[in-house]
């Protein structure tokens, strides 16, 4: 049982490393559905936005890590 | 006829991150065998192995039965989620603010732990080394798998991801065999990069597919969301690294 609980919680965490990033791009994929199915808007704008809203996670979730390690090691 | 730039991508992504989650696998399969011999850590080895052909053998053929649009969505946001994962830590590696992963370092932190679980039940040492080594392997090759999945049915190249795959086994067995150490040389650090850059720009590829984009270029637009992540990864590395050097001056 720990072996497959070991396991269980390793799948988990290739895909949840970080709650808020996870969240995140769940949340532009929405968006981007919502608007390449539910507006007029040329699927590729909802391509892009996604593109970009994926590169804009990145950055803000690796400077609120690096932000939040810097300040626990001031502490 | 199997079309390059469609399948060139999937095979070197499988390779890299193949050789990533092998090499990992292996230190532990190594630290098995240097404190209770190769017979632990092979039996280990060969049943996770087993398990691993069972699993693909019983969820292989599911993915037939799944549209293809649906197919795309799922593995590409899958994909996102662990790409995009995997860069966020190699760039805050590349940054300075974690610690790059130590293959060496890795082999005498498992040693000390193997160590201490066989010293607490020693009737059962074999079996206690065994269990390492199988869960080191299922692990790491569940991830392999999905990898390989991920990258390749999307466009139908799971057979070219296979083999990309198994490449890197056999390439990292004989190495380590011939070594007979922890591959501590393999660029880890700078793989796994690569591969959350690779891994990244296969999930935006996917999922806006499988939503209905049109990508100009088609599978050549996978180069260029690769070159915009590895861009985008090295900036943020560079972003984090300002702050720290201040903070340490």
């Amino acid at each position: 049982m720990n072996i497959l609980k070991d396991v269980l919680s390793e799948l988990f965490s290739m895909f949840v490393a970080d709650a808020r990033l996870t969240m995140a791009i769940l949340l532009i994929v929405v968006i981007t559905a919502f608007m390449i199915r539910s507006t007029n808007l040329s699927p590729l704008i909802g391509g892009l936005f996604l593109l970009l809203g994926c590169i804009a996670v990145l950055f803000f979730s690796v400077s609120r890590e690096a932000t939040r390690r810097l300040h626990d090691s001031r502490h | 006829m199997l079309e390059w730039s469609s399948a060139g991508p999937a095979v070197g992504a499988a390779f890299l991150a193949s050789i990533v989650e092998v090499v990992e696998a292996f230190t532990i399969v190594l630290v098995v065998a240097t404190l209770r011999g190769w017979k632990p850590a092979v039996l280990g080895t060969g049943a996770a192995v087993f398990v691993l052909a069972a699993i693909v053998v019983i969820l292989g053929p599911l993915l037939d039965q799944v549209p293809m649009h649906l197919l795309q969505v799922v593995i590409g946001v899958l994909l996102l989620l662990f790409g995009i994962g995997w860069l966020r830590k190699a760039s805050l590696r590349a940054g300075g603010v974690i610690p790059l992963h130590d293959e060496d370092a890795v082999f005498a932190r498992e040693t000390i732990e193997l160590r201490t679980q066989v010293k607490r039940h020693r009737s059962s040492q074999d079996w206690i080394a065994g269990i390492a080594a199988f869960k080191a392997v299922l692990l790491e090759g569940l991830e392999v798998i999905f990898i390989v999945i991920a990258v390749g049915s999307g466009r139908e190249v799971l057979w070219a991801a296979s083999l990309g795959a198994l490449a890197a086994c056999v390439l990292v067995l004989v190495v380590g065999a011939i070594a007979h150490r922890p591959l501590a040389r393999v660029p880890e650090n700078t793989l796994k990069f690569g591969i959350g850059v690779m891994l990244s720009a296969f999930g935006v590829f996917w999922t806006g597919e499988g939503l209905g984009v049109d990508w100009p270029g088609h599978d050549l637009a996978l180069f260029v969301f690769a070159a915009v992540f590895l861009v985008a990864g090295l900036m943020a590395a560079r972003m984090v690294r300002q702050p720290i050097k201040k903070a340490a001056s």
